[in-house]
Parts: structure tokens; C-alpha cells; sequence
């Protein structure tokens, strides 16, 4: 027995391909790919900080030096309790970066007017405003003008009026005409030298464009001449002025009050519509829940959207599955020949990227020139695919089904085979049918497996822009509005409530409506997981 | 214990190295006066050519930076002001939106340069609530036009002759439309506007003061109601179908099943290349003229030039030397329109004919409330065209009307 174990050869141990790989990765390779990821991970972390100390965001910096400080003992400086977090920490960064980080983002836009005429902070919007309220004054001049400097080397403007042709030296004190004779100008009218003033030329000019924009020559009144440029000034006067300690801005003309209005523009206080552009974005609270639950510009389409976004996800998913399912039972059988064959044809509608299947399909569907109508034209057949409410709605259900299927397909394949030979058989020697065995054995089990998937491209297919978009884009309209149209979902009406709608775009009012939908499609998911767990145990 | 320790001292003196070159690299700050340009990738190449002579007399720095048209108005909007351009290639509908973002400042380029614009040019540029001011110097203009295959027709004098020519090709060629002109399910209002502006339409109405009143909405006026009828009468005799997109009108004319082609100087080159024979006209009068919607393109000065301190290089960029003959003609090539200035000229024949349909052409108006019109008015052309079961003309602009309005509120 002792002679025989010793005797028999001895397996040499071989590691499997998977240990042999990890194996490369240890050691001085493995060691060389750590530093350098964590090299990445901290030049990344530096230039970010530079970044965020350029824009004085301190409670970021804090946050960020405190995180890579973290992530470099985890990995420099292994101790027993840390071992955890060295699988942990990637996973949350990256959960942090692109899950929790945009929902704290989209939930803020939610609660603020961010939309055309709303996006400068407020000090940025002053600024704006006041560039926007200088005007030519009746009679304003404009020049050709070539910077220079005094004896004194102070900052004056070389004028020369256009048209006219009178020359002057405008300083921060005012204009004083020169002698014709002193200045030189050039083929455009704009001087070259001046007696007595060192013109600034070349590269030096653009260099002082601080000292420059902020030399205001005083004419009339409030008046005075502005540089534009580097070789025209023109006369500009205000015709607002704000007063910082009343926060308002007041029209000089005719003495009109516009006051902040507390949802981020100055507005006109005996005309409140009359607002001074632009303005800034603000936090405005909850009403852009409000609007969509009390205006019915957004309410009525809403419902509408939702319960067709409703049926459209659910009978997608269910059509796919149930074809996808019968396709697997049907192509399972044992001994079919072309099986393969079959099988990749079934699936080829998953190897063609979505979005050029969909603008084929657009194509196909056409009403006047698509293939389609062509073929049933021969019949006499001529169906609006597109063109109509109820077709468009069919039309889009089909080719999500096309799209879908392959996929419920392969899962219901991979899950037929992983139901054991055994159950099937047993019942069969119960005496079950076929129909029978399907309906309370494989289909129930089948579930198990396929329904989590179930409710992830229900909640795809909720979601679903591109396959409504590229082939309908929301059409046909047959009510009253453009942004909520027949076959709108309601991601593809959000999109348009946040490109066209009002003055412009709304990005807060189509974030609230992105709250929204997640609340919808959480709780939806929610449920349904719920569900299906219960399934699970009565596998 | 005492080398793996002494390794891990190596490694972060390493990770310091690495880290102190990535903080110089973000630091780095450049010492000329760099002007950043957006622009597309039509006229990038031109675009750094004419800004790069500028920049060599004045010893200053261009980047172009190359976006697609579109993205250049939305990114403005959303871009760090470290990253934002200084002057950006610009439509001029776009005037309304960006200055009422507070984006774009107004620009006062001398009374020479002006003198050489149409005046249409620089009024579509033009925005302001109360004072209308200049955002932007044009380089280029566009609009659609009646392009007629002349083998198959004569070029039409009266909109009778255009509708009797159209539908005698539509029966020879078994055709489902007579003049090809793009819509598509998802509408065309820009397509459609001379037969808008033909039958009395208008968008928005101007105010006392000359500027764009939103709450004037021409879209169904009286004037327009009186004539819709005969939208109807087109639908029923197959003038024009909704149910034809860009491509269906641009084949249905290449290969001759339409005498008639509504587009703009972008097919040009397909044009000429066609080997078709044909002329490119303004559609003639219905009740009143077929004027075409124009589009400018052009610069603006942005609000970041001012945050870094370039604004007289980016200001003396756009309204001189942009501005001028010799910049105007190579851009305008670049993109293949016609250019802006009077003084520049483009040799190309086919652009002069795009160029003479323009006349007594209406800007697309640059006000934002813009964005609420194109859809609801493409979807009341699509909804009157669509051939069998179309909705009335008057009724389908009447609630397009509407619904601009509350949009619009």
C-alpha cells in the first residue's frame, strides 16, 4: 500500500490559468502597477486641488486632501483593520462620483431657476447689466483712437472723431481738442503719432487692457468716452444706475425702481414682468414641483406622458421576454440541426448598434418612400406608421420588442439550461403535459432567474431617449403642444421641456421633472423586487 | 521590514515628484495675450488662418478650439470661465439668448466698418429689451431658395405657374408631391416659411421702439387665417407632403421625380456635382412674397474676455479685422456662403444666386422666446400637409398659435 502511494507518480502541482495570471500581478510588476495607479490617483488629486483653490472652494479642498490622504495610508501603510477598505474604497469612490454627486447636483438645479437669462451669480449679472445699460447718448461721438501716454507717463486717448475728422486728447479729467497739424493718422483714420504723446503700439497694447478699460473720459452728464477695442472709442452713457445698499437698480431716465425680486432678476416694481436681463441663478425652493403640480401647461401633459411611458416600458419588456422566451424553448431542443445558425440570427438585432438600427428603422417605416408600406402597397395596405397617433405608438412598441428580444433571448437561454433535467423528467412521470410542465415548473423557476433582469429593462426601457427620439421624436403632435406629443416618454419630454420651452431653455423645471421620474422608477423597481423575491422563495 | 519600509519612503517621495509636475502643468500661465476662439470644424481651418494673420501683426496668441455649431451656444452657458473662449463663432438667432444670459457684449465697431453691412446684417445681430444694442459682426449670410430643374420646367413667374408646372411633373413622374420641400414628422418651420411669409404669416410683431415684441404671435393673424385655405387645397392636390424629410426631397430632385427644390447654399456642392442643369430663385408671390427666413453667421466678444483681460484684443479682433473685405471672403468660402460684407465678393455663381432669393428676406428672430415657436409651428405644417385626414390649415395654426402662447406666457 506505502509502496504503491510512493511509487505512483507524483502530480506536479500546476496553478490554473486564473492563478498564474494573478501571480504575474504580484510582487515587484504588481507593486509597479499600485504606485502607478496611485500616482495617477494623487497627480489627479493635486491638480484638482489647484483647481479648487483657484476658485476658492475650501470646503472641497478640505474634503478632497482628506480623501486622497486616506486612500494613500489604505494602500501605503497596510494595517489589519484597513485590509477591507482596500476592496471597499474603489467601488465608493466611483458610487460617489457618478451616482450621489449628480443627484445632490440634480436635486439642487431642481430647487433653483437655473433657465436662459438665469445662469451668472449675482454679483456677475450687476456687472452685465450695467455693461448692457450703456448707451450712445444723442448725439454720442465715436472715434479712431490709439492709446499713449503723457509726459507723465499717464494713460490718455489719441481721438479722432469719426466722421469729422477734429482731434482731441482725452484724459480722466476730460477731452481737449488738438492741433490738426500735431496728429498723424493712418489710411483708416486711426492716429500714428501724436506731438508730445508716446503712442503705444505693438504687443504692449493688449497688455493693458485693465488700465485701458477702466479709462473712462468724462464728457456731459454721466457721458464719457470709452475704449472699444484698441483703435475706436465710442461716447457711452448709463442708463441705469445701481444702488448697492438698496440692492435695486433705478432708470435714470424716468426714475423706475427695479428691485430684486427675490427669484433672481431685478424686476420693474409697478410692472413686475419688466425684468432688467440678465439675471442670476438663484435658489427658488420648491417651486418648480409646484408648477408641475398646479400649471396646467406641464400638469395635464404629464399625466398623459406618464401612463404612456407607462405602457410603453411594461409592454416591452413583456412582449420581448415572452418572444425571446418562446424563441429559446423553440431553438433548446435537443438535436436540431442549424441550431446555431438559428441562434445567431435571433441575436443579430443585439449586434447592430441601437442607434443606426433605429434611424434604419425610421427609415423602413416611412410612410411614402419606406420599405414597408412599398411591400404592403402590393396588397393594397397603407398603414401611417409614423403618421399617426396609435400607429406611431405601435411602431415604437415593435421596434423596442426588436431591439429587446435578443437579450431576453440569451437569459432565458443561459436560464433553461441552468433548470435541471431532473425536475422536468419527474413531473413528466407525474403524468404532467407539456403545457403543464412549462406553466408550473420551468416558467416558475425560470423567473428566478430572469425577473431582477425584468425589472432593470423595464426600468431601461422607462428611460428609454434614444429608441423614441431617433424614431419618432415624441410624434406625431395631436394636442395642443409640441413638447408632450404622442409617443413623448417621459425622459424625451423632459428633454424638450429643458431645450424648448418659454424663454428659452428650463434646466431646472426638467431637473425637477428628472426628481421626478426617479421617485417613479425607484419605487416601480421597488415594489417589483420586492415581488420577486417572495418568487424566490417559493423556488 | 527595514527595506520594505525604506521602499514605501521611495514610492511617495516619487508620488510627490509626479504630483509637483501635475501641479506646475495646471499653474502654468501664459504671459502673451491669448485670445481663445470657438468655432466649427467648417471654418476652423479658415478661422486660424485670418485670426493667425491678426495675431502675427499684433504680436499677440490665437487658440482655436473647434465645437460643433450647436455646442458652441449650450457649452457657452456651462464652460469654467479658465476655459471660455473670447470670441466664438455665433448664429445670429442665437443674439437674443446669450445676451439675456448675459454671455455676449455688445461691440461698437466704427461707422466705416458698419457702412460697409447690409443693414439687415447687424439688425439681426441686434438685442435689447428697451435699447437695442450690436452683439456680433457678420461674416456670412444664409437662406433657402426655389431651386427648379430647368430641363424638366421653366423658372416660374407666378406662384400658378410654380403650382401648375410642380404638379404636372408630380403626374408625369408618378410622384406623391409636387415641389420638394423638407418636413418629416418632427416639422420643418424653416423650410416652410415662404409659404408662410407668402400667405400673410409672421412670427413675432415689433414694437414701438423696433424690437421683437413676444407677445405679438403672427402665427394665425387674420391676414394668414384669410388665405390658409389654400394650404388645404395643396395638401388635397399633393403641392407638398409633410411625410417628406431632407433625404426624400433631396433624392425626389436629383433624380428628377420633383422640377422643384426648396434648400439653401449647403447643397450647393451637391448641386453643382448633380450635373443637373439648373437655377436657383426667391419662389414667387402667393398673396404676398415668398420671402425666405434669413440666417447670419458671425462673431461676438464674450463676457470672459473682460474675466481675462483681453477684451481690447478680443474687441479690435472681431470688429476690425474680422470685419474686414479680405477676412469676410475667405471665411464666407470656408463655410461656402455668401459673405457679409458688401465689399467682399464670392466669385461663386450658384452662391449669387442664393445670394438674389434673399430679397426682402425677414431674419429668423433672435429673441429666446424663439425656442417656443419652431416646434409648434413645424408641427402645424406637418399636422395641414400630411395628405389624407390632415387637420384644417386654420385650425392647426390656430392651436399652434395658442400654444406658443402659453408657452411663451
Amino acid at each position: 500500500m506505502s509502496t504503491a502511494t510512493a511509487t505512483a507518480p507524483v502530480e506536479p502541482f500546476r496553478p490554473g490559468l486564473v492563478a498564474r495570471a494573478i501571480a504575474v500581478f504580484s510582487g515587484a510588476t504588481g507593486l509597479a502597477i499600485k504606485m502607478a495607479m496611485l500616482a495617477i490617483t494623487n497627480a489627479v488629486a493635486v491638480w484638482a486641488a489647484v483647481v479648487l483653490v483657484d476658485h476658492s472652494r475650501w470646503i472641497g479642498l478640505a474634503v478632497l486632501v482628506l480623501a486622497t490622504a486616506a486612500i494613500d495610508f489604505v494602500y501605503l501603510f497596510p494595517r489589519r483593520w484597513t485590509l477591507p477598505l482596500k476592496f471597499l474604497v474603489p467601488g465608493t469612490v466611483f458610487l460617489l462620483a457618478f451616482q450621489i454627486v449628480p443627484i445632490i447636483y440634480t436635486i439642487q438645479v431642481a430647487l433653483s431657476n437655473y433657465s436662459t437669462g438665469h445662469i451668472l451669480t449675482k454679483p456677475e449679472a450687476i456687472k452685465q447689466i450695467k455693461i448692457n445699460s450703456l448707451e450712445v447718448p444723442p448725439n454720442g461721438k465715436q472715434y479712431e483712437m490709439s492709446p499713449a501716454r503723457d509726459q507723465d507717463g499717464k494713460l490718455v486717448l489719441i481721438l479722432r472723431q469719426d466722421p469729422g475728422g477734429q482731434v482731441y486728447v482725452g484724459t480722466k479729467n476730460g477731452v481737449t481738442p488738438l492741433a490738426k497739424s500735431d496728429v498723424k493718422v493712418d489710411e483708416s483714420g486711426v492716429p500714428t503719432a501724436a506731438k508730445g504723446y508716446k503712442l503705444i503700439t505693438g504687443a504692449e497694447l493688449f497688455t493693458l487692457d485693465t488700465e485701458l478699460q477702466a479709462l473712462k473720459v468724462p464728457t456731459k452728464g454721466d457721458a464719457a468716452i470709452e475704449a472699444q477695442g484698441v483703435r475706436q472709442a465710442v461716447e457711452l452713457q448709463p442708463t441705469l444706475r445701481y444702488d448697492a445698499a438698496k440692492n435695486q437698480f433705478v432708470r435714470i431716465g424716468d426714475g423706475t425702481v427695479f428691485a430684486d425680486n427675490g427669484r433672481g432678476s431685478f424686476a420693474s416694481v409697478s410692472s413686475p414682468k419688466d425684468e432688467l436681463e440678465p439675471g442670476w441663478k438663484t435658489l427658488i425652493g420648491l417651486a418648480n414641483f409646484k408648477k408641475l403640480a398646479t400649471n396646467p401647461l406641464y400638469r395635464d401633459p404629464f399625466l398623459r406622458v406618464f401612463v404612456w411611458t407607462f405602457v410603453y416600458a411594461t409592454l416591452t419588456v413583456f412582449l420581448s421576454f415572452s418572444v425571446g422566451l418562446f424563441l429559446a424553448i423553440a431553438l433548446d431542443k435537443k438535436g436540431l440541426r442549424g441550431q446555431r445558425l438559428y441562434r445567431s440570427v435571433v441575436v443579430i438585432p443585439y449586434a447592430i448598434p441601437g442607434f443606426l438600427a433605429l434611424l434604419v428603422w425610421a427609415g423602413l417605416l416611412n410612410d411614402e418612400f419606406g420599405v414597408v408600406n412599398h411591400i404592403l402597397g402590393h396588397v393594397g395596405i397603407h398603414v401611417p406608421w409614423l403618421f399617426d397617433a396609435n400607429w406611431a405608438r405601435v411602431s415604437v412598441i415593435m421596434v423596442s420588442v426588436w431591439l429587446t428580444t435578443p437579450y431576453f433571448f440569451l437569459v432565458s437561454m443561459g436560464a433553461l439550461q441552468s433548470i435541471p433535467g431532473e425536475l422536468t423528467e419527474a413531473a413528466r412521470v407525474d403524468g404532467g403535459g407539456g403545457w403543464a410542465i412549462f406553466r408550473r415548473v420551468t416558467l416558475p423557476l425560470l423567473l428566478v432567474a430572469v425577473a431582477p433582469l425584468m425589472i432593470a429593462s423595464f426600468a431601461f426601457n422607462f428611460n428609454n431617449f434614444g429608441n423614441i427620439y431617433l424614431l419618432t421624436g415624441g410624434g406625431p403632435c395631436s394636442g395642443t403642444s409640441s413638447i408632450a406629443c404622442s409617443t413623448d416618454i417621459l425622459i424625451t419630454y423632459t428633454y424638450k421641456l429643458a431645450i424648448a420651452s418659454g424663454k428659452g431653455s428650463d434646466y431646472a423645471l426638467a431637473s425637477a421633472v428628472g426628481i421626478v421620474i426617479f421617485f417613479i422608477v425607484a419605487t416601480i423597481s421597488g415594489i417589483a423586487f420586492w415581488r420577486s423575491k417572495s418568487l424566490e422563495n417559493l423556488a | 521590514m527595514q527595506n520594505s519600509l525604506k521602499r514605501m519612503w521611495a514610492s511617495l517621495g516619487l508620488l510627490a515628484a509626479i504630483a509637483a509636475v501635475a501641479a506646475s502643468t495646471a499653474t502654468a500661465a501664459h504671459k502673451a495675450v491669448n485670445i481663445v476662439i470657438w468655432t466649427d470644424s467648417d471654418r476652423a481651418a479658415a478661422v486660424t488662418k485670418v485670426a493667425g494673420d491678426w495675431a502675427a501683426k499684433n504680436g499677440a496668441t490665437v487658440k482655436v478650439v473647434t465645437k460643433n455649431f450647436g455646442d458652441i451656444r449650450d457649452n457657452l452657458a456651462t464652460v469654467a470661465a479658465a476655459d471660455a473662449p473670447d470670441v466664438i463663432t455665433a448664429a445670429h438667432d442665437w443674439t437674443g439668448k446669450l445676451a439675456a444670459n448675459g454671455l455676449v457684449v455688445p461691440v461698437f465697431p466704427s461707422a466705416t466698418v458698419k457702412k460697409q453691412f447690409p443693414s439687415y446684417t447687424l439688425n439681426a445681430f441686434s438685442y435689447g429689451t428697451a435699447v437695442k444694442k450690436l452683439y456680433g459682426v457678420p461674416v456670412a449670410v444664409e437662406n433657402i431658395g426655389l431651386v427648379v430643374n430647368t430641363k424638366l420646367a421653366k423658372a416660374p413667374k407666378t406662384f400658378s405657374q410654380l403650382e401648375t408646372e410642380a404638379l404636372a411633373q408630380k403626374k408625369k413622374s408618378h410622384s406623391a408631391f409636387g415641389i420638394a420641400v423638407q418636413q418629416g414628422t418632427g416639422g420643418d418651420a424653416y423650410h416652410m416659411y415662404p409659404f408662410f411669409s407668402g400667405l400673410g404669416g409672421y412670427v413675432f410683431g415689433t414694437n414701438k421702439a423696433g424690437n421683437l415684441d413676444p407677445s405679438d404671435i403672427g402665427v394665425a393673424n387674420p391676414a394668414f387665417l384669410k388665405n390658409a385655405s389654400l394650404i388645404n387645397k395643396w395638401n388635397k392636390e399633393g403641392l407638398i407632403s409633410s411625410k417628406v424629410d431632407d433625404a426624400a426631397a433631396k433624392n425626389a430632385f436629383l433624380k428628377g421625380q420633383a422640377a422643384f427644390w426648396i434648400t439653401g447654399p449647403w447643397n450647393a456642392d451637391t448641386l453643382k456635382k448633380s450635373g443637373l442643369s439648373f437655377k436657383v430663385m426667391q419662389m414667387p408671390a402667393i398673396v404676398k412674397p415668398s420671402v425666405p427666413f434669413l440666417g447670419v453667421q458671425g462673431f461676438m466678444v464674450t463676457k470672459f474676455a473682460a474675466d481675462h483681460g483681453v477684451t481690447g484684443a478680443a474687441t479690435d479682433l472681431v470688429t476690425n479685422f474680422m470685419a474686414s473685405p479680405s477676412a469676410q471672403t475667405q471665411l464666407a468660402a470656408a463655410n461656402f456662403r455668401p459673405p457679409a460684407n458688401l465689399k467682399a465678393h464670392s466669385s461663386d455663381p450658384v452662391l449669387a444666386q442664393f445670394s438674389a432669393a434673399s430679397k426682402g428676406g425677414v431674419p429668423m428672430p433672435n429673441i429666446p422666446q424663439m425656442d417656443s415657436v419652431w416646434g409648434d409651428l413645424g408641427q402645424a405644417w406637418v399636422k395641414s400637409t400630411k395628405g389624407s385626414g390632415a387637420t384644417p390649415a386654420a385650425t392647426a395654426f390656430k392651436t399652434a398659435a395658442r400654444a406658443i402662447a402659453d408657452k411663451i406666457g
